[in-house]
């Protein structure tokens, strides 16, 4: 794998040399082109020396809600006198530790919850050669309503189907419990099993998404640290339902701990011959391995994340076929989110109606939500399909840091837009959030209090995806780029009134354009954050645009102008 | 079982509300083209598989977002609408968005008015972007002597990817990064020239827009002349050296390559010319030869009248031998074959090359080639030559004949080889191997390992070291030099950078043979290492010189450059000549020094020959007859040919051309001889016949010194303390 070969080159060296490159090409009869193309798709891979302490401050929606800015220029401060080959710092997208911000990333490692103190500190450790690992707290097991085993023996579903091999019964109760992707676009699980077990050919292949990268996104951490053998027997039926004998559990490589976690669990299941050429000797096979992304969050969009697993560059595949029809390998392919898998499980052990039952307000089944930005408990809620808004931010959460009102809440990252405080009776649902004009999504909650501002968190939305587009078609690789200058002039205020309106036309062009032609999710989605603000929180973007005023005192500082010079533009 | 073609079932589709029958698995694009409502697009050509990405060719099929049509497949009952308002109004911003960076007019536009970006945009009336410009630039490639790349006007459609690496399998382009810096990449992003592409063309030929084009030499075209016959490029591609390359590309380089026959008795090109054309001979036999005497100018000082003069001016060497004067060299010249000192014609035959270093780096013509029997050759100019040279079958017709013809000649114009034995000689021709190099490339990097050991083939290698704070020249190698012993000798690490001056090729003798060969042949390690030690010393002295003296105007002045200068105590001069006349008496009348220059506190540093540590004037000698002697004055060998190019490379103007009429062969009317007219260069021999310089002697003041600048002027100003 052109991966593994990659990462043994940087391990050796710090980087990836031209000569190693070259003999890597020659031994693995790989095109230098080729090589290069992945090499420098992937954030992960170096293609100079990197500094010796390579610092990378997590600038999306949570962190940048919670003084990212701050923190990375006071950082910068630390370190004005320091050499480039020493430390260098930037910003780096959603490290995946929303609830404990801001997150750095020091050489790889990543730590959450610093201050300016402690990651200087760390930061000169590395310059000094020293390791500064990566903490890896206890982890007790966290009890879970949707764990159906509690502290009995586990796999008792698998344990059941390797004997009954009542396939269709399992779909069949998967259809009646009326169980929809979690991963956001919310397909029918029980008709992708099926499309893929209808699919001729014996070569089919089941791959859990475990690449969560939306900004406020970490629920899938928490459910791999908690609950990684609901994963892993959700990924087991779904091979034993559908006939495909691999599986592939892809996981975002800033997951070190549920890396280990999922692995010690997987060891487990081949010795307990839960997996295997011959499961529990019912002459069934299914092996289960992990892939560790390369980075990026595109790679979370399925077709991305099939090709990177064929080592390529994580493009989007034009749809369709889709990948039930032609995945990996371009062979019938099951892809469901961490969390849809999890579900498998609870649902064949207690029953569709039982896990109906879990729901409220006439929604159903239980929910991981993540929660964070300004509230006072950050963190990820197992919490009933149907629930409030009000009450996944104020009871569970804790309600607003510091007592604040309330300004805005994105349901789901930058992807779900904003939406304004009068909206917080909102229920947690795909068809409510629809109605809204948001979207349930992967249930990631972010919470701005009264000091936020609307015009700002567009262009962090905005800026995120401009970082993250892969590139492959104009209207996300341009216009996200264009988009995110468009914002960058209105935060700097001073516009006429016609320029302002030729502005808003537009950008209103390009949000059409951008989801109407983009290839992938990603490009389709950049216009949500900008669109909900505009709708929303109109009369914020006016005080900017025409006053010169931010009413939250966030954009025309010093600091924003001297933080946004080093954002415009292209990324190092 | 027969075979039956089946007959593809066929799919009823409604392309703008008219119904259409198309084939199974058409793509929409094809449907609506094939029925007449051709849409626009980008990224996809036909002879490609397409990849979507421009999106420019989106239609509505009534699904929640639009489709690329280019990979959609039709399916039955699909709704196509290629002209909505909504369609129109995407493709309208996709194109203003492309327009935002693109360089309008870009280089495809302005030259043949077909930028496909800023045709489809302006027909949509887009003119000016609404959008912001890109404000960092991707640059250009100037790299490739055939492309032009121009990154800021590439829009990443692909299809010179797919054109490399679907079409011709040349696997060298790619995409790199992401997002917005996302751009195109030869392997590893190599500038294109260094990169392992043939220059095939079909990138170029594949481009929508100006982002890679073709380059055009000025004033190309060689087809014209009474004689010339040109090409169709489809007359070219059944050659085997133009396999493999885009015919349009070809004929876009029409004007580069010409056949040209030549009858018995004519000549092909002469020496000392200049020229940009190379010539590889399909049929006939040609002779090469000098045509200039094989002498040096002779320069007896104080004599006095018409007889001396006559036979003073031009000396053969076996009437003159001058110490430290090459001994039974070969004299280099742009062939594949060297000629012998003692008689300097050889033969050039079909399969032949020459004029290789004329076109690529823009050298006079080493020497004269004149047919013999009636010769077909082609001519051609430098990016032809460039296809030519990266096709893989030409470059292994041309290595082998190296290898077979002037391999041999080539070591053993080295004189500390002549011992080499036959068996051994047989050994390196399968075993040396022939490495081209670009201007600016380094062919070895200072404190790199030592792994090979080179001879030049083609061009100038500059030898240099860095010391803390800059780069100090220690010579330039051409033809017929060598490098890399000392690394191989002394601590296996290279002690200079060597690096290309010009297109360079290299025959690189790996380690092993190296030290088999210096094992064997005691005498070349013995000869090899005489030179090495010299070459260390040298260096060494220059590195100790640089450490004391770090003054800047001394070194900006050029002043560290020289070797020996003349100066002049200006305290003492009266401006009275008597230098300048000596010289002049010293020099047939003519002479080298000029009492100008530049004032380096009291002292005036007269225009003379500098005998300069970074000698500009061996670069680019076609026959390599400027060198330097061991003592590291500058020598010009007999076999100089008097095309001047070493005058105008000297910066101080201290080269001179001396016109002398000699009877020549006549080549045109064989048998018979005739008067020309031939020049020679002459340089500051520091009259090396005299005691000392003339021009030292005859000053009555006292005021005019031969002085090496490391210690004359370290002494004056190395602190203070030594006035």
């Amino acid at each position: 794998m052109i991966f593994d070969d990659l990462r043994a080159i940087q391990l050796r060296y710090g980087f990836l040399p031209k000569a190693e490159l070259e003999a890597l090409s020659e031994r693995s009869e790989t095109p230098l082109y080729q090589i290069h193309s992945v090499a420098s798709f992937y954030p992960h891979f170096h293609l100079a020396p990197p500094p010796k302490a390579d610092v990378r401050v997590c600038a999306d929606m949570s962190c940048h809600l919670n003084g990212a800015s701050e923190f990375r220029a006071d950082l910068e401060q630390r370190f004005l006198k320091s050499a480039a080959a020493d430390v260098l710092i930037r910003d780096v997208s959603c490290l995946g530790r929303c609830d404990q911000p801001p997150a750095v990333s020091i050489n790889d490692d990543i730590f959450a919850g610093v201050t300016a103190a402690s990651a200087e500190a760390m930061a000169r450790s590395a310059i000094r050669g020293e390791a500064v690992p990566e903490p890896h707290p206890e982890h007790a097991r966290v009890p879970c309503a949707s764990d159906p085993y509690g502290d009995d023996e586990k796999y008792g579903v698998v344990r059941k189907l390797a004997r009954t091999k009542d396939w269709d019964g399992v779909l069949a109760e998967l259809q009646a419990s009326e169980l929809r992707g979690l991963g956001g676009a919310g397909f029918p699980t029980s008709m992708k099993w099926d499309l893929v077990r209808k699919q001729p050919g014996a070569e089919k292949y089941i791959v859990c998404n475990a690449d969560e990268s939306e900004p406020g996104t970490i629920k899938d951490r928490f459910i791999m640290t908690h609950l990684p053998h609901l994963v892993i027997e959700g990924m087991i039926v779904a091979g034993l339902v559908t006939g495909s004998k691999r599986g592939i559990l892809y996981i975002r490589h800033e997951y070190h701990l549920q890396e280990e976690i999922l692995g010690e669990e997987l060891r487990r299941c081949y010795h307990e011959g839960l997996l295997g050429k011959d499961i529990l000797k019912s002459e069934l096979a299914f092996d289960l391995e992990i892939f560790v992304s390369p980075g990026g969050y595109i790679c979370g969009e399925e077709t991305a994340l099939l090709e990177a697993i064929e080592g390529k560059r994580a493009e989007p595949r034009n749809k369709p076929p889709f990948p039930v029809q032609a995945g990996l390998w371009q062979k019938p392919t099951v892809i469901n989110n961490v969390e849809t898998f999890l579900n498998v499980p609870q649902i064949l052990a207690r029953g569709a109606e039982w896990y109906k039952t879990q729901g409220k307000n006439g929604s159903r089944g239980l929910k991981f939500v993540a929660v964070s930005g300004h509230v006072a408990k950050p963190g990820v809620y197992e919490v009933p399909m149907g629930t409030p808004m009000r009450e996944v931010l104020f009871d569970y959460a804790g309600g607003i840091r510091g007592g604040r009102p309330l300004k805005a809440f994105a349901p789901s990252g930058p992807s779900s837009g904003y939406l304004p405080a009068s909206m917080v009776d909102v229920r947690l649902d795909f068809k409510a959030l629809a109605d809204a004009g948001s979207m349930l999504g992967s249930g990631a909650i972010v919470v701005c209090d009264d000091t936020t501002c609307m015009l700002d968190m567009a262009l962090n939305a905005v800026r995120f995806y401009r970082n993250e587009s892969c590139g492959k078609c104009v209207p996300c690789r341009v216009g996200s780029q264009k988009m995110t200058d468009l914002l960058v002039r209105w935060t700097q205020g001073g516009l006429a009134e016609k320029q302002y309106l030729a502005d808003l036309a537009l950008i209103d062009e390009l949000c059409q354009a951008m989801s109407l032609t983009s290839i992938c999710g990603l490009g389709q989605i950049v216009p949500a954050p900008v669109q909900s603000v505009l709708k929303h929180f109109r009369e914020e973007i006016d005080a900017h645009v025409l006053k010169g005023k931010c009413p939250s005192e966030i954009c025309f500082t010093a600091a924003a102008r001297a933080g946004e010079a080093q954002r415009v533009g292209i990324r190092p | 079982m027969s075979s039956i073609s089946r007959v593809p079932e066929l799919v009823e589709i409604t392309i703008d509300g008219r119904p259409v029958e198309v084939a199974a698995g058409t793509s929409v694009f094809d449907a609506a083209r094939m029925n007449g409502t051709p849409i626009p697009t980008l990224c996809h050509l036909q002879n490609e598989t397409p990849v979507g990405v421009c999106r420019l060719c989106v239609v509505d099929t009534g699904a929640r977002v639009l489709t690329a049509s280019c990979v959609r497949p039709v399916e039955p009952g699909m709704k196509v609408v290629t002209n909505s308002e909504k369609v129109l109004q995407a493709r309208r911003t996709l194109l203003e968005l492309l327009m935002a960076d693109h360089p309008s007019p870009c280089a495809r536009q302005e030259n043949s008015g077909d930028c496909e970006l800023e045709t489809l945009a302006k027909a949509a009336g887009i003119t000016q972007s609404r959008f912001a410009r890109r404000t960092v630039s991707h640059g250009i490639d100037d790299s490739s002597l055939a492309i032009a790349v121009d990154y800021d006007a590439c829009i990443l459609c692909d299809r010179c990817i797919r054109g490399c690496n679907e079409i011709r399998n040349n696997f060298v382009l790619g995409r790199m990064g992401k997002g917005y810096s996302a751009g195109i990449a030869f392997d590893l992003n190599a500038p294109m020239g260094d990169s392992t592409c043939i220059s095939c063309g079909e990138c170029m030929v594949s481009c929508p827009t100006g982002a890679l084009t073709n380059k055009t030499v000025v004033g190309t075209s060689i087809t014209a002349g009474p004689d010339a016959q040109g090409f169709q490029a489809e007359e070219l591609l059944q050659l085997s050296v133009f396999k493999g390359i885009s015919g349009t590309f070809l004929e876009l380089n029409r004007g580069a390559i010409v056949k040209r026959r030549f009858q018995p008795g004519e000549i092909i090109c002469r020496e000392g010319e200049f020229g940009s054309t190379a010539f590889y001979i399909l049929e006939g036999q040609a002779r090469v030869s000098l045509s200039a005497p094989i002498a040096h100018v002779k320069t007896q000082g104080g004599a006095k009248g018409l007889f001396k003069k006559l036979t003073s001016t031009l000396a053969a060497r076996d009437a003159d031998v001058r110490s430290e004067e090459t001994r039974d060299r070969t004299i280099p010249i742009d062939a594949s074959v060297d000629l012998a000192y003692g008689n300097p014609v050889a033969e050039l035959g079909p399969g032949d090359l020459f004029a290789e270093m004329t076109c690529m780096n823009f050298y006079p013509r080493s020497a004269t080639v004149l047919a013999q029997t009636e010769v077909v050759a082609f001519e051609m100019l430098r990016n032809v030559l460039d296809i030519m040279m990266k096709n893989k079958s030409f470059r292994a017709e041309i290595d082998q004949n190296y290898r077979r013809r002037a391999l041999e000649n080539h070591l053993r114009g080295v004189p500390m080889f002549a011992d080499l034995s036959p068996d051994f000689i047989e050994h390196l021709k399968g075993s040396v191997e022939l490495q081209r190099f670009a201007p600016g490339q380094v062919i070895a990097a200072q404190g790199d390992a030592a792994k090979s050991f080179y001879l030049v083939r083609i061009g100038f290698v500059k030898i240099s070291e860095t010391y803390p704070g800059g780069e100090l020249v220690l010579g330039y190698l051409s033809r017929g030099d060598y490098f890399g012993e000392i690394g191989l000798l002394g601590g296996g690490v290279r002690t200079a950078t060597c690096t290309a001056l010009d297109h360079v090729e290299v025959v690189r003798i790996s380690g092993d043979d190296f030290h088999n060969m210096v094992e064997r042949f005691p005498s070349v390690r013995q000869g090899l290492e005489v030179v090495a030690a010299e070459r260390s010393a040298q260096s060494q002295q220059r590195m100790q010189t640089v450490r004391r003296v770090p003054i800047d105007q001394f070194l900006s002045q050029g002043l560290m450059e020289a070797q020996s200068l003349l100066i002049l105590d200006l305290q003492n001069c009266t401006r009275c000549d008597a230098c300048v006349n000596a010289c002049a008496d010293a020099h047939d009348g003519i002479t080298r020094l000029v009492r100008e220059g530049l004032r380096f506190e009291q002292y005036l540093v007269a225009t003379s020959c500098r005998q300069c540590r970074d000698p500009l004037c061996m670069v680019g000698c076609p026959v390599g007859s400027i060198r330097r002697r061991n003592s590291l004055e500058v020598i010009i060998e007999d076999w100089c040919i008097g095309c001047g190019l070493c005058a105008r490379n000297c910066p101080y103007g201290n080269i001179n051309l001396h016109p002398f009429e000699v009877m020549v062969e006549d080549l045109e009317r064989p048998g018979r001889k005739k008067a020309v007219v031939k020049q020679k260069a002459t340089s500051c021999d520091l009259c090396t016949h005299l005691k000392e310089p003339s021009c030292v002697y005859a000053c009555p003041h006292d005021a005019a010194h031969r002085v090496d600048p490391r210690t004359f002027f370290s002494e004056m100003l190395g602190g203070g303390a030594a006035k």
